[in-house]
């Protein structure tokens, strides 16, 4: 490679004078040139061109800014510029700035990645529970018990508290939660005589006459295991826990297995759609057409369902059904599906700041009212208090006061022991993958035990240590 | 090239609209009525497929979400809402739609412009100088013709990283300044048609090298250059991938970039399907009609080079 | 086009003496001999910088590793020489050999038919039986330049159930057809592309069919050669190279396929984060954060880029002659 570098050599006769406009801007192109290549050149030979390999959290804290500071928060919640003015009108020290991404794995992560490789992430970011671990393995984030985040603790849902607090530190605050529940259709229950289903396996039996209607009483993801992981969760499953210095993985307990095994039985019998996912085109098609007549899935879902057409006064809510052993019920009462945090990202300049406005926006009366009404937000992280709108009954699910009938109960009946980690989406596609070979002899139960060592092997290709607890089954 | 006669070429041009485009073929020949018609029911069969997409474009950009699924998506539904739906295209988030076409329009139109100039003094150095590492260097660029330029984009992005550069308009615009293709092209063409001997008289009136290249060089080349343009505005304005990885601000998207924000946003909030579909409308329409007015300089330099044609 | 062009001789063995006997004389042997690096030396900087310097950077990354010790690496990050690991991990979970496999597939079916197609219009246009070839040439052109993003968008919402009208059509036939579904969704992206290139690659042999010197025509015509027979031994054999051009450009272009499959996934539950190598690519460096087998996976798409492409020219090249 050396030919195509000769010309940076400045050659003897550069001053002639029938040359000297040519001459400048060659002379200056080539500094450019010249100062690329060295730069690039550099960055290869230094040798640590792997981004996220150096932690913020071991260098000193940045003191509040004591004068007026600019924030960046991308999140994909809409309008969210609005709950910013709110709080921009009686803070004019900070001011935040939303931006746009494109929600999570669907291409706002790769943007946060990127950025975060690139040195140039933003002050805070929309992250949802299950990714924070993701992100601090990078070390994309700041840990925020350096900054006094210990002392709102009390403020938050305990179990969502839990889900930010990792090795001694806290990486986010809070945002949103997604409590699940049943939406259904009465006058579609009503055509077969049913009631909503108690239990699971209620729930299998009416979906079987739902079928006979021409509906079906719920989807199943295949290509998106996070509704999977979600169902064994409230089973009672625990996949991962920090042991010391290592992790331990046990996705093949009896929980996960019988889940699977259920949705198996329910695949195999026909009971589900695995054609399309839950809100997609396809699904909303379906729906308008009376071909849905129910959906197991978070709070934040009644959004969702509202934008059904032709759905209005159809739809009401009841509890998630509930896991059996014999005549048993096991397990929990719901699970969370989705939600997220704001968690400050390593490159802010300002993480107290930044810090501050998401504990505002989080657990004041203001914040969560101005979420609500301009971001449709998901369930509230503080148990205090739900949001004004959320305590009115809804036209649109038949008149029922659904938030404090059922999501509020919903949102305290939570396995505590869950954890993530910090393969979660690549734990997850490798899970859909494995779901996608569904069919024939291959099972969910197949999938689950197959998924579970690809996974180990992950963790091992990036060097963190990982063991299997003992089986149960 | 043997032209043919003069009046034949005339008719040639009033029938068909195209310049210089006589069809040789169809010279003093009358095909059967029926094999006109055979062959032109299947060029308008063809057409069909080529334009349905678009015809469905501009009738869904007629529509509010709501018919948008409740109608028949090949007709247009009794609530005519397309002004509404292209102004809210226009004025959403302060007009971010015109911003990313003016980005595209910066990228596309200014990158293909240097891409072009650059290429050309290249590949004119290529085919009219004797130099010791001329193989090399033009193996190493043909080289490049065949590297995937997806493949590229992801340790350029590390690259740029490492430089700063990412998530600026430098971060597109830099790579899209090299076209190998173009400069393969540009000395296919040089090689063909800058005469030596016109370079050399002029060296003797006392110009220089770089003179000659700019007075000489250049004007002959210019078909050529006309194609490396459109072939490499073509590509930038169409490019993702690239953008995708560099950019995470979104007022320095292009067009393709934006429409995708915008859609992957429909599957939360509907209403953004009246936004894609009229954002969709607004970008083919320019092109489209850009597309059918190049189609007649795209050929120029096409012909002359022995691999391309 | 070019009969515009003023034609000027090609060099000639007195051109090459002439530039010999230019080099000779003082004063102009130095600029001369400066001139095409100075020519070169834009583009070489910017190609140094864009083609050169990532692939040398990406087969150095290729070839590290980054080991995190403890739960979160807080035990210490550590980067070291990774010999062959990182391209024995891209192909581990066989993902990447399923996504190249898939291109294969799609490359084998998608290319003769569009090259075949864009053949076939070509002739058609230009034989005399064509009515307004000008106006089909540019409806054919046009999708070249909506981008793939745009392409894919468009087509995408023609795809979907319950939104488009051409699966209600063929649901009111009797056929349930599912664009989306796991065995054609492949070949919808497929369509997407011969939708978009057709046009294009069209172009470029309608341009070469216009250089075949009229008189040949005429002489097969005299002979009594029908347009078939015209079509196969003078038409095709004339434009082999451009034939053969499109045919590696679209080689290139499978393999590069990344939009399409992107947008799709949207949609279609079938596609996977691995779909495409580039879409695994992408995946593994900003999904899963693993840029240096990120580095491998590039490294080995364009290994295989160049190498299809550089055995088809060889091929193609030896029948020649």
């Amino acid at each position: 490679m050396a030919d195509p570098t000769d010309p940076a050599a400045p050659p003897g006769g550069a001053a002639r004078t029938a040359q000297a406009p040519s001459a400048l801007t060659r002379r200056r192109l080539l500094s450019l040139g010249a100062a690329g290549l060295a730069g690039g050149a550099a960055s290869l030979l230094s040798g640590c061109a792997t981004p996220g390999t150096t932690s913020v959290n071991t260098q000193p804290t940045i003191p509040a800014a004591g004068e007026p500071v600019r924030l960046q928060y991308w999140a994909w919640l809409k309008d969210l510029q609005k709950v910013c003015d709110v709080w921009n009108a009686q803070r004019p020290d900070i001011q935040v700035e939303a931006v746009w991404i494109p929600g999570g794995n669907s291409g706002g992560y790769q943007k946060l990645f990127a950025a975060s490789a690139a040195g140039g992430s933003p002050d805070l970011a929309q992250v949802e529970f299950r990714s924070i671990p993701e992100f601090m393995l990078v070390n994309a984030l700041v840990d925020l018990s350096r900054y006094g985040v210990d002392q709102y603790a009390d403020r938050y849902n305990k179990a969502l508290w839990q889900q930010v607090s990792y090795v001694d530190g806290v990486y986010g605050i809070p945002q949103d939660s997604g409590p699940m529940a049943l939406y259904y259709r009465p006058d579609l229950l009503q055509r077969v005589g049913a009631e909503p289903p108690a239990t699971w396996d209620e729930w299998a039996e009416l979906a079987a006459e739902v079928r006979k209607i021409g509906a079906y009483l719920d989807v199943f993801a295949v290509s998106d295991a996070s509704g999977f992981c979600a169902y064994a969760t409230q089973a009672g499953a625990t996949w991962f826990a920090v042991d010391g210095d290592h992790w331990t993985v046990n996705m093949t307990d009896e929980a996960t297995l019988n889940t699977a095994a259920f949705f198996d039985k329910a695949i195999d019998r026909g009971l589900v759609s695995t054609a399309f996912t839950l809100f997609s085109p396809p699904w909303y098609a379906a729906a308008a057409n009376n071909q849905i007549a129910g959906a197991v899935t978070a709070s934040w879902g009644d959004a969702l369902i509202e934008s059904v057409s032709g759905g209005a006064g159809k739809w009401k809510v009841a509890p998630m059904p509930l896991w059996q052993n014999g005549s048993q019920t096991t397990g929990y009462g719901s699970s969370f599906i989705g939600g997220s945090t704001a968690a400050v990202m390593a490159d802010s300049k300002h993480p107290k700041e930044a810090m501050e406005f998401a504990v505002w926006m989080t657990t004041s009366r203001a914040g969560i009212d101005a979420m609500i009404a301009n971001s449709g937000i998901g369930w509230s992280p503080t148990d205090s208090y739900i949001g004004a709108t959320r305590q009115q009954p809804s036209e649109f699910f038949s008149g029922q006061n659904y938030n404090e009938d059922v999501f509020v109960k919903m949102a305290t009946e939570q396995n505590p022991d869950w954890q993530w980690w910090p393969l979660t989406t690549q734990s997850f596609n490798i899970l859909a993958d494995a779901f996608r070979r569904k069919g024939g002899s291959y099972t969910l139960v197949d999938a689950v035990r197959d998924a579970e060592g690809q996974i180990i092997e992950a963790f091992r290709n990036k060097g963190l240590s990982i063991e299997r607890r003992g089986s149960s089954s | 090239m043997t032209a043919p006669s003069a009046p034949e070429q005339t008719a040639a041009r009033r029938t068909d609209g195209q310049p210089a485009a006589a069809n040789k073929m169809t010279e003093g020949v009358r095909s059967s009525p029926a094999s006109t018609i055979v062959v032109t029911g299947l060029l308008v069969v063809v057409a069909l497929y080529f334009l349905v997409p678009i015809y469905w474009v501009f009738v869904a950009a007629t529509k509010s979400t709501d018919d948008l699924f409740a109608t028949n998506g090949f007709w247009f539904s009794s609530d005519f809402a397309l002004w509404s739906n292209l102004s809210q295209v226009l004025t959403f988030d302060n007009g971010i739609f015109l911003r990313w076409f003016l980005n595209s329009v910066i990228y596309a139109g200014l990158g293909a412009l240097l891409a072009t100039y650059f290429a050309a003094a290249g590949g004119y150095a290529l085919a009219k100088y004797n130099f010791r590492g001329r193989n090399f260097v033009f193996g190493t660029i043909l080289a490049g013709v065949l590297v995937p330029g997806t493949a590229i984009a992801l340790p350029l992005f590390l690259l740029f990283a490492n430089l700063g550069l990412t998530n600026t308009y430098f971060s597109v615009l830099i790579p899209s300044l090299v076209s190998p293709f173009g400069l393969f092209l540009c000395r296919i063409y040089a090689d063909a048609t800058v005469s030596s001997s016109l370079m050399e008289a002029a060296r003797i009136d006392g110009a220089s090298e770089l003179r000659i290249f700019h007075t000489v060089g250049l004007r002959v080349m210019t078909p050529a250059l006309v194609t490396v343009f459109l072939f490499q505005l073509v590509g930038i304005w169409n490019n993702y991938f690239l953008p995708l990885v560099m950019l995470s601000d979104t007022n320095l998207y292009p067009i393709t970039l934006g429409l995708n924000n915008w859609r992957s946003q429909v599957d939360r909030l509907p209403e953004f399907y009246e936004l894609t579909t009229g954002g969709v409308l607004l970008s083919v329409i320019p092109l489209g009609i850009a597309m059918i007015v190049l189609q007649r300089y795209w050929r120029g330099g096409l012909t002359e080079g022995a691999v391309k044609g | 086009m070019t009969s515009s062009v003023p034609r000027a001789e090609p060099p000639t063995v007195a051109d090459a003496i002439e530039v010999g006997a230019a080099k000779a004389k003082r004063g102009a042997n130095k600029q001369v001999r400066r001139a095409p690096w100075l020519l070169l030396a834009p583009f070489m900087v910017l190609f140094l910088l864009t083609f050169v310097l990532p692939i040398l950077a990406a087969i150095g990354s290729s070839f590290t590793k980054v080991t995190r010790k403890g739960v979160f690496g807080e035990l210490g990050v550590e980067t070291t020489f990774a010999g062959f690991s990182n391209y024995t991990q891209a192909f581990a979970d066989g993902t990447l050999a399923k996504s190249l496999g898939r291109m294969l597939l799609f490359g084998v079916v998608q290319v003769p038919v569009m090259i075949v197609l864009c053949t076939v219009l070509a002739l058609m246009l230009e034989s005399a039986s064509a009515r307004w070839p000008g106006f089909f040439r540019a409806v054919y052109f046009m999708p070249y330049g909506v981008p793939g993003v745009i392409a894919t968008i468009l087509w995408s919402f023609l795809y979907v159930p319950g939104l488009s009208p051409l699966v209600g059509l063929f649901d009111k036939l009797g056929v349930q057809i599912d664009f989306l579904g796991e065995g054609t969704v492949l070949w919808s992206i497929a369509n997407i592309v011969t939708w978009t290139y057709t046009g294009y690659n069209m172009m470029i042999i309608v341009a070469q069919l216009k250089s075949i010197p009229g008189d040949i025509y005429e002489a097969a015509r005299v002979d009594g050669a029908s347009t078939w027979r015209i079509a196969r031994t003078i038409q095709l054999p004339l434009i082999r190279p451009a034939l053969v051009l499109t045919t590696v450009f679209s080689i290139i272009g499978t393999l590069q396929l990344f939009a399409e499959a992107q947008l799709l996934q949207s949609f279609a539950p079938s596609i996977t984060n691995t779909y495409t190598p580039n879409l695994a690519a992408y995946t593994t460096a900003f999904a899963y954060n693993d840029y240096n087998v990120a580095a491998a996976q590039s490294v080995i798409i364009a290994l295989i880029a160049f190498v299809l492409s550089f055995v088809f020219l060889t091929l193609t090249s030896r029948r020649q002659r």
